[in-house]
């Protein structure tokens, strides 16, 4: 306690004196403005959302009635056609669930180099020159902007069926995340460091090591996992475009009307995602 | 001798676990008196100040309020009976991305019909009490600020603005300055006593600081494990009866 | 002590490191990669990228018509998705939820249905429901109730019960508490999570359609067979255009509602 109660006691105990009604007119006006502003902003708003619904469950023909039925038929198709799941049926998904393994990792690896790459032509802090970064910028916009999915039909009928084509496309969709997330991180970099470093007359190598890649490496990994997370779900259902992996034996049970070999694939696909995001988080816990 | 406002009678209570939080509180306390009440830690001060608004309900005895016992209200009457308590807490516990303003008038929600105070359509003379409750704190400047843009110290003033909005009998303070820093203690407990002199307001202040309670409070009450141990004024607490109240 | 347990993360580090590169060059082996494909496939892309250019919309209307129904698909995907995800919500939050059971159960439910990819439920709700927009709705909200329940349980769980205190101390009904302290606590993160998760069913929209006649992804799937790769670059192009276009209104109503509130409260 650092003043005594004696030393408080001195000093009168003094609050504002009581406001005039006057003065609380034109705070009370104040308010009621700005409750205005808020108020005016939140409508329209919420009229532009209203309006886009309205317009789009009026298009869709959508009712409420196919959400009842829906939930209806897909519980009991759940429950009549895909259960049991076809448990015979598991060697003839192993080796396309491998396949789809591969594509996601190889993937992620060639992304995340690309992205590198990519990463220090971007980032204002690199200066590199200013029509280069913005060629560069705008590739991985647009990368990103597409849909995995779409590289894949786009790969499949210009290299042809197989996973090369799912590869290639999870790689692209891959520089378009993780090229704007390194770059994020590398615009972050202190620069103070790197010059610190760069005085005691290190070598680029030294310089990159020792003061970059510390500051670069817990984003890099973390974007890069999280990456190879979203990737096994792409590589997944990108099969069903013709883009290898578990969706292609997926897609035909399911033209087929093989609904219970149908269910082993997703559930196939279910463990498969699981068991990534458990590696990518006991990783992510030992790396960082 | 002034009226009584609240009377305890052998207030009990244990928890669902089985701690006896209180094991019998009886008082009374006068209009007009700022009664601190005193304790280390886990003595039940805070149990007894959350019985009297019933933010928890006693196990036993009798809390008599205008001649009522308040144990036994339910929903209706028991929001009647809470408005007229204001509490402070330790926390300030303003919703905090609501603006001061905003938090200042949920005094008022106890006087409004459910509907129009759940949607925040305050009438004009609320709206004015309230700026004139927060000009009275001081705070006029910072009424439209987002709660959680205000220091501590201030957060707690319109903790009191938001208390006094209610236009209380009796306001409840649980440890109001245990969060803030000497100075911003003094600053709050001014705010305290000052407005509750002026309005002639009740006021049950919990505090650990002996300090503090000698200075402001008109009357102190000891509590240990559950057990009114002492009460009387400031001057009759003695060095020794303040440790036979902290000791365990 | 130490030392060793330094030495021992170094090794797992190391191990990790050199796992994840051997993998890497097996995966690519499996892929057969390797081998001549790369190079066959690459003279193919090199052939293809010259037929792409110019791109061309044979029938512009029908491929801006199929934009927007996809648009309409996420919008509507997304409302019913936010609804359902706010019902279930409150039964999985642990503070709200009438027993811990019934919490767990729904949280499960969540983590299964989150599991199973968009473009699954599509193709599930197609054999259910048949074709048109209404199963890729449905898939849709479905995917969306996977993400967004898990969201708004935790923030639910985080409300701070000593506001709520304050609240009812003032003699508040639970309707005002609700309204007045609960509300404005869950309000900003579930605005920010929605929006998000509307973003991210633009995507799933466009690419729907590719299992079951629909939506741009339709038209993508059509001019693909046709190997009419001129097409296919102007199919990609409206969606890049429209996924873009989206993203820039909720970005110009996010700041707007930022600015305004910032100015309401200076």
């Amino acid at each position: 306690m650092s003043r005594s109660v004696e030393g408080t006691l001195e000093q009168p105990l003094e609050l504002p004196p009581r406001t005039e009604n006057k003065d609380l007119l034109g705070l009370y006006k104040d308010w009621q403005r700005r409750k205005k502003m808020v108020r005016k902003n939140r409508a329209w708003i919420l009229g532009i959302i209203f309006l886009a619904v309205v317009w789009s469950w009026y298009a869709t023909e959508f009712t409420l009635l196919y959400l009842i039925s829906g939930a209806g038929n897909i519980a009991a198709f759940i429950a009549t056609d895909l259960f049991p799941p076809d448990l015979s049926s598991i060697p003839m998904f192993i080796g396309p669930a491998l396949e789809t393994l591969y594509m996601s990792y190889a993937g992620m690896v060639i992304s995340v180099a690309i992205s590198l790459i990519l990463a220090f032509l971007i980032a204002r802090n690199m200066k590199f020159h200013p029509i280069i970064s913005f060629i560069c910028r705008s590739i991985v916009t647009f990368l990103r902007a597409v849909p995995a999915l779409v590289w894949g039909i786009i790969l499949v009928s210009a290299i042809g069926l197989g996973p090369f084509a799912g590869m290639v496309a999870v790689a692209l969709s891959g520089v378009g995340i993780l090229g704007k997330a390194f770059s994020d991180i590398v615009e972050e970099i202190d620069m103070d460091q790197v010059g610190a470093v760069k005085a005691t007359g290190a070598n680029w190598f030294q310089v990159v090591g020792q003061s970059v890649w510390p500051q670069f490496k817990s984003g890099f990994v973390g974007w890069s996992l999280y990456k190879l997370d979203l990737n096994i779900r792409e590589a997944a259902v990108l099969g069903m475009v013709g883009a290898g992996g578990i969706g292609i034996v997926l897609e035909r049970s399911i033209s087929l009307f093989q609904y219970q070999e149908a269910a082993m694939g997703i559930l196939m696909i279910f463990a498969l995602i699981l068991l990534v995001e458990f590696t990518t988080a006991k990783i992510r816990e030992r790396i960082l | 001798m002034a009226e009584t406002v609240l009377e305890l009678r052998d207030v009990k209570k244990v928890f669902s676990d089985g701690t006896e939080a209180l094991k019998g509180i009886t008082s009374t306390v006068k209009k007009g008196e700022l009664v601190s009440i005193i304790g280390s830690s886990g003595a039940g001060k805070s149990t007894l100040l959350r019985s009297i608004n019933r933010l928890n309900d006693p196990t036993g005895g009798e809390i008599l309020f205008q001649g009522k016992n308040i144990l036994s209200f339910k929903r209706r009457d028991l929001r009647q009976y809470r408005r007229h308590m204001g509490m402070i807490f330790q926390g300030y516990n303003l919703v905090k991305r609501s603006s001061v303003i905003q938090n200042v008038l949920h005094g008022r929600l106890g006087y409004m019909n459910t509907l129009s105070g759940g949607f925040g359509h305050f009438s004009k003379e609320d709206s004015f009490y309230a700026l004139e409750v927060l000009s009275r704190v001081g705070l006029k400047d910072q009424a439209f600020k987002r709660a959680d843009e205000l220091s501590g110290g201030q957060q707690q003033r319109v903790g009191i603005a938001r208390a006094i909005a209610q236009n209380p009998d009796i306001l409840l303070a649980d440890e109001p300055i245990a969060s803030l820093d000497p100075n911003s203690s003094w600053n709050v407990m001014n705010y305290l006593k000052q407005i509750s002199k002026e309005d002639e307001i009740t006021t049950i202040v919990n505090l650990h600081q002996v300090d503090f309670a000698r200075e402001f409070a008109d009357r102190i009450i000891g509590v240990k494990a559950g057990e009114i141990v002492f009460d009387g004024p400031p001057a009759h607490l003695t060095e020794r009866k303040t440790q036979m109240i902290y000791t365990t | 002590m130490s030392e060793m347990k330094q030495e021992k993360n170094r090794t797992t580090k190391n191990l990790i490191i050199t796992v994840a590169a051997v993998f890497f060059f097996f995966s690519l082996f499996q892929l057969d990669v390797i081998s001549e494909t790369f190079l066959a496939s690459f003279d193919g892309l090199l052939g293809i990228t010259s037929t792409m250019f110019p791109p061309t919309l044979d029938e512009p209307i029908d491929i801006f018509g199929a934009a927007v129904e996809s648009l309409q698909v996420a919008i509507m995907g997304t409302v019913f998705g936010i609804l359902f995800s706010i019902l279930l919500a409150a039964f999985a939050a642990r503070n709200l939820a009438p027993h811990w059971s019934i919490s767990y159960a729904v949280k499960t439910f969540a983590a299964f249905v989150r599991a199973v990819p968009a473009l699954i439920w599509a193709l599930l709700f197609i054999v259910a429901v048949g074709l048109g927009p209404t199963p890729r709705i449905l898939a849709l909200a479905v995917n969306s109730i996977g993400m967004l329940v898990k969201i708004y349980a935790e923030s639910i769980e985080e409300i701070d019960e000593s506001v709520l205190d304050a609240v009812k101390a003032t003699g508040a009904s639970k309707f005002q508490v609700i309204m007045q302290g609960v509300v404005p606590m869950l309000l900003s993160t579930f605005i920010s999570w929605s929006v998000f998760r509307f973003d991210i069913n633009i995507r799933y929209a466009a690419v729907l359609g590719v299992v079951g006649a629909g939506g741009i992804g339709w038209e993508l799937v059509r001019a693909s067979r046709m190997l009419a790769y001129d097409q296919m670059l102007a199919i990609t192009l409206v969606i890049f255009g429209m996924i873009l276009a989206v993203e820039m209104l909720t970005r110009f109503m996010k700041d707007r509602v930022i600015q305004v509130n910032a100015k309401a409260s200076s």
